[in-house]
């Protein structure tokens, strides 16, 4: 798996292939939404929808590095659990890229707009951010460890029920 | 009677006074402080307690057995009572025990007691010993079963041949061209702390092959793995203070645990040594020749490396057939715990990572099914180190774990089957010295028996063919 | 097809509670029989299936219902198992498995204090149990050593013999509160069944934060671990065997208990003395199942007194941002406590409460608030971190008076097995709202020693349930107010004890589980008394020694 992350670019920007996908995405993307995901043209993306997904997913969740193994598996779960989610998120995109909108402010112009995109953001941010795809009783686990929550705090917390350390650990100052 | 001879009188019966509360006893003066707490802590660094205290036994009372190939060998009382212990014990008959391997009766010792080690204990130590055990320890008056093995190791006598051939009765003499730390870690290694006894491989009559000094052994079915200097097979790349920590914590960080035998030792005895001792085993240590198995083409505590094996399949519920459960499945319910999701150990890497750890990188994975099985349990208060999964796993699911780790955070050559693990379980395979020895003996005799009477038939035919 | 067992002893329910009255009869030398209407649990699957589950704040998501012994569930959607007749909620969570609920508790193991068994004369509230805390004082000592409870003298109920182990460890979140409320409010270590060293051949506390919903390394003492040292002592546990009637004699002696198993085939059993030990709603709901024309109105019931006075600890809480990092999430759930607010001349006006301060991670409150206010871009991460580390959280432990409106009864609803749900019935008094204004003040007093911004107190007329259900089979010496006696007797029917949180006549202010197994080993100690001395402090589990 370490292994695929390091390999795909490469093997990405060598295919032929891979040259109308990169201006298909480019077309997605404005100079603004770059230049909030300058790395987004090299993102391997051997399908267009997949690649606008990972430039979303970036976006929303305020981080340039995103696993290209789990931006996969969540697209696949998310694509499996909404109908319309590879256009949906294409079209978000592009929205945030026409209107130059400021991811603080996303939620709420959606929500005032009562756009039909306005429960997209959430959906992706709780696939990225708890790992969990679905609501309700359909409600899906797909990250736990990995998950963002677990991610971003990981220098200072361990998840719920992985030990902290030995005994007696917990009484230093966290850092 | 006047008063100047008063006075002589009076000079004269302190000084007898003084002398008869001066001069010590034979061979100890038990009011001696300083000599017992000495005696005593040689007597750790020698880890006596190991071997003559049973579980949940009386100090040094004996009747721990020791399993040997050859059978059980069970350790005597060593407290000073004088009906089941060694209270009778004159020192010389001590000294003899301990170096020689010769009880006070005359007979030998097996050298499970490991006198060949003990044997390079100075005069001085012995002394200090001998006080302990006979005024530091509290008697005991219960004796323990002795020990009887199978025919015919049960010849004690034989042990007089074996210890002709292999046993060097010279106490140790320090190297004038080594440093002083150097000299007290040869001391410690070779004498008391009796290092060999399981890190030295033996020969087919089980004696220590001094030319592979501390190049592997085994204790039971454990490994006791070679720590000469070498850099793959050895702790060549181990620093000083690695292996200070290891003596004195059980591990060192990012490189290795002890587990089994060694853990005990730590337990019983080493945690307990001076920083100077350690250190100065340390600095022998280092300087031991390298001994390099050429399977070893990676250090040992170099191998694998991070890797979450539950990222792909987080949310797939388990089977219900434990048999079938992954080794990344049977990682996560088990060992991910303390070990993290990764393998990475915790932030003070007292709950050790998998990768980088001596434990997953051998090409033998004995020792880690081992400590799957029985976990890491001291004696003292900090008690569980790593929970037992014996109960817990079945052999299949140790089989597929062990493998599961040491394909990714370790040597991924070394893979587990589940008939290795029921073998390990079962206190490993039956050993045939003893069949071995018995055929070799009835095949000697037998080999005599033919010479004789080839002899007598030779004598016969020269007789028939000489007379007149 | 009928399986015939029987034994001198048969305890229904294997809860901690149960199982550990079962382990000293077995002790003693009864054949005992332990009927658990639940399947056996794996704590390996348990840890496994609450990491695969996609909502991490339910608890109860590795603890399935079994078809055929159903417990309550709330979440992702209310299976409808508890009905709730109003006008307050009484959303309890409890597991029926081999083990009982406490596989799943944050190990809180606290004695009562003195007053709390005379609320009623000291302070015209309530009733007084039938037993002063000096009787029960060497079964909390007894109790201690078997869970292995580590605490410190601070905390407020009087004690002869030292804790079997020291405080553990408190995290640097908890130092804090500490070191800060300092002199207005002495913080304290909680007692609690959790190890600070090795003991009894379980490891100490790694600080997994995840006592709820389990602990994978053993460190917590669980009902599993009673159960296992009762079958240690020679009791036999017959899992997924859900009783649905007690049998009498004419003359009200219990000749047998009926079960099914799963597959609904019935089972009789019959014993000599007979143990009801199945939690403060499925005991009482058993009792009341039991009726017969001898007995219209269930077992054990002459009083009218079955399921009725049901207790708990309603929880208000504030949350707030501390203005220092102090990262709860590291070491054990429920470390700290203030104790100095449970007893005292108010408490005939208003509720007491103990103070208890989380240290359960942050982490997923604050994402799930994120998430919610449309928090997006590099303000998530930034955000995440600076709440995760300064978001705390004080809430209040509350006693509830007994009442007898507030009780289980029988729904007309039936479950899979054609057995009747209970039915909870229950309200919040005035004596517990005003505990609860008053509780505010501290709150905020708290809060403001420790620089608290962004305050959020739970909204008002807002209790959260504790499932320390209490009352609902009470003691007592008058068999027309009470179900059984000191001694865990039912009134009516000699053979019939019950051993259980329900027996409880008031709820107190702390966690009820160490007193339920304290009375339950005077129980059994009633039953059969120990043979001698040593035999009452001996508790030999599956390791042999104590460590």
């Amino acid at each position: 798996m370490a292994q695929d992350r390091n390999d795909n670019v490469a093997t990405c920007l060598a295919s032929p292939t891979d040259l109308s996908r990169r201006r298909l995405l480019a077309g997605l993307l404005t100079a603004y939404t770059a230049s909030l995901i300058p790395w987004a043209l090299a993102q391997p993306a051997p399908h267009a929808y997949r690649g606008a997904f990972t430039a979303l997913s970036a976006i929303l969740v305020g981080r340039r590095a995103l696993d290209a193994a789990q931006s996969s598996r969540l697209y696949n779960a998310l694509a499996a659990t909404h109908p319309h989610f590879p256009a949906d998120v294409h079209a978000l995109l592009v929205l945030i890229s026409q209107r130059q909108i400021d991811p603080l402010n996303l939620q709420q112009v959606l929500d005032a707009e009562q756009s039909a995109l306005a429960p997209l953001p959430r959906l992706i941010v709780t696939a990225w951010a708890l790992g969990v795809v679905g609501s309700g009783e359909g409600a899906r686990c797909v990250a736990y460890e990995s998950a963002l929550d677990a991610v971003i705090v990981a220098d200072v917390l361990k998840p719920p029920t992985y030990a902290y350390g030995t005994y007696g650990s917990w009484t230093l100052k966290p850092r | 009677m006047n008063t100047p001879t008063r006075c002589v009188a009076l000079l004269v019966s302190m000084g007898l006074l003084g002398l008869f509360i001066a001069a010590p006893a034979r061979g100890a003066d038990p009011s001696d402080a300083t000599l017992l707490q000495r005696g005593q802590y040689l007597a750790t660094v020698g880890d006596c307690v190991a071997c003559h205290t049973a579980p949940s036994g009386k100090p040094y009372a004996g009747g721990l057995k020791v399993p040997t190939p050859i059978g059980d060998i069970i350790a005597t009382n060593i407290t000073p009572s004088a009906r089941a212990g060694i209270g009778r014990y004159t020192e010389q008959q001590f000294s003899d025990a301990l170096r020689k391997g010769i009880r006070a009766d005359g007979k030998h010792l097996y050298p499970a007691m490991p006198y060949t080690s003990y044997a390079q204990v100075t005069d001085a130590d012995v002394h200090a010993l001998y006080a302990y055990f006979m005024h530091g320890v509290a008697p005991v008056d219960s004796m323990p079963t002795p020990t009887r093995l199978p025919f015919p190791f049960n010849i004690r006598l034989s042990m007089a041949a074996w210890n002709l051939l292999f046993l060097d009765s010279k106490p140790f003499t320090p190297d004038p061209a080594k440093s002083a730390a150097w000299n007290r870690g040869a001391y410690l290694v070779r004498g008391l702390a009796h290092c060999s006894t399981c890190h030295t491989p033996r020969n087919l009559l089980m004696a220590e092959e001094s030319s592979h000094e501390l190049a592997g052994g085994a204790v039971g079915t454990w490994l006791a793995p070679n720590i000469t200097s070498d850099a793959n097979s050895g702790i060549g790349n181990w620093s000083e203070q690695d292996l200070v920590d290891y003596l004195k914590l059980g591990h060192a960080l990012g490189k290795a645990q002890a587990a089994g035998p060694m853990a005990e030792a730590v337990d019983h005895s080493l945690q307990y040594l001076g920083s100077s001792d350690l250190r100065a085993i340390a600095t022998y240590l280092k300087t031991l020749p390298a001994q390099h198995e050429p399977a070893d083409t990676h250090a040992i505590d170099r191998w694998g490396a991070a890797f979450d094996g539950m990222a792909d399949q987080r949310g797939t519920p388990l089977p219900d057939d434990a048999n079938r459960w992954s080794g990344a499945q049977l990682y996560d319910a088990h060992c991910a715990t303390c070990h993290q999701a990764s393998g990475e150990g915790s932030f003070d890497g007292g709950l050790p990572p998998l990768f980088h750890n001596t434990a997953t990188g051998r090409a033998d994975a004995d020792n880690l099914v081992l400590v799957i099985l029985d976990g890491i349990r001291w004696t003292d208060a900090s008690g569980v180190h790593m929970p037992a999964f014996a109960d817990s796993l079945n052999d299949q699911q140790i089989a597929t774990l062990a493998s599961y780790l040491t394909q990714h955070y370790g040597n991924p050559a070394a893979t587990v089957s589940a008939e290795q693990v029921r073998v390990l379980r079962a206190g490993g395979a039956p050993s045939h010295l003893v069949a071995l020895a018995r055929w070799a003996m009835v095949v000697v005799v037998l080999l005599i028996l033919a010479i004789v009477i080839l002899l007598i038939r030779r004598k016969q035919r020269r007789t028939s063919s000489g007379r007149p | 097809m009928s399986v015939q067992l029987s034994a001198d002893i048969v305890v229904i329910g294997s809860g901690i509670v149960g199982a550990l009255a079962a382990r000293r009869l077995a002790q003693q030398g009864a054949s005992v029989l332990i009927l658990e209407a639940g399947p056996r649990l794996e704590r390996a699957r348990v840890l496994a299936a609450f990491r695969n589950s996609p909502i991490k704040g339910n608890w109860m998501a590795p603890y399935p219902p079994s078809r055929w012994a159903p417990h309550p569930i709330y979440v992702p959607k209310d299976n409808g198992y508890l009905k709730q007749a109003g006008p307050y909620p009484y959303p309890a969570e409890y597991i029926r498995a081999v083990g009982g609920t406490t596989w799943h508790w944050a190990a809180m193991a606290w004695r009562l204090v003195p007053n709390d068994v005379r609320i009623k004369s000291l302070y015209g509230v309530g009733v007084d149990w039938p037993l002063s805390y000096d009787e029960l004082d060497p079964w909390y000592q007894e109790a201690e050593k078997l869970l292995g409870v580590a605490g410190a003298d601070n905390t407020g109920s009087p004690r002869k013999q030292p804790f079997p182990m020291e405080p553990v460890a408190e995290p640097w979140s908890m130092r804090r509160f500490r070191e800060r409320l300092a002199p207005a409010y002495p913080v304290v270590a909680n007692t609690v069944a959790r190890n600070s060293r090795g003991y009894d051949g379980r490891p100490a506390c790694v600080g997994n934060n995840s006592c709820q919903p389990i602990c994978p390394v053993n460190a917590q003492y669980l009902g599993i671990n009673a159960v296992e040292a009762a079958e240690a002592a020679g009791a036999k546990v017959v899992p997924d065997a859900v009783v649905y009637r007690i049998e009498h004699e004419a003359k009200g002696r219990i000749a047998a208990v009926h079960y099914y198993s799963p597959d609904r085939a019935e089972h009789r059993v019959t014993g000599k003395t007979f143990i009801l030990a199945a939690n403060g709603i499925e005991s009482p709901k058993l009792l009341l199942l039991s009726a017969s024309d001898t007995y219209p109105t269930g077992l054990a019931n002459s009083s009218g007194m079955v399921g009725r006075n049901l207790m708990d600890h309603p929880s208000t809480s504030l949350t707030f941002y501390a203005d220092e990092e102090l990262w709860l999430g590291r070491g054990p759930q429920s470390p700290s406590s203030i104790n100095t607010l449970r007893d005292g001349p108010f408490r005939s006006q208003h509720a007491p409460y103990r103070l208890d301060f989380t240290n359960i991670s942050q982490v997923l409150s604050v994402t799930s608030d994120l998430i919610k206010e449309g928090v997006y871009g590099a303000e998530f991460e930034k955000q995440l971190r600076w709440r995760a580390a300064r978001q705390v959280s004080v809430k209040n432990v509350l006693e509830v008076l007994p009442n007898r409106d507030n009780r289980i009864t029988l729904s007309s609803e039936k479950d899979a097995m054609g057995i009747p749900k209970p039915e909870a019935h229950y309200a919040i008094d005035d004596y517990t709202r005003r505990g609860a204004e008053v509780s505010k003040a501290d709150f905020t007093r708290i809060a403001e020693l420790m620089g608290g911004t962004g305050l959020r107190f739970s909204a008002d007329g807002q209790y959260a349930n504790n499932q320390h259900i209490t009352g609902t089979m009470s003691m007592g010496n008058d068999p027309t107010t009470s179900v059984v006696d000191a001694f865990g007797r039912t009134h009516d029917h000699e053979n019939l004890f019950i051993c259980s949180t329900g027996v409880m006549p008031t709820a107190a202010t702390m966690n009820s589980t160490l007193t339920a197994v304290a009375l339950a080993l005077r129980t059994a100690e009633h039953i059969l008394p120990a043979k001698d001395a040593h035999a009452t402090a001996s508790h030999r589990g599956r390791e042999g020694n104590l460590a």
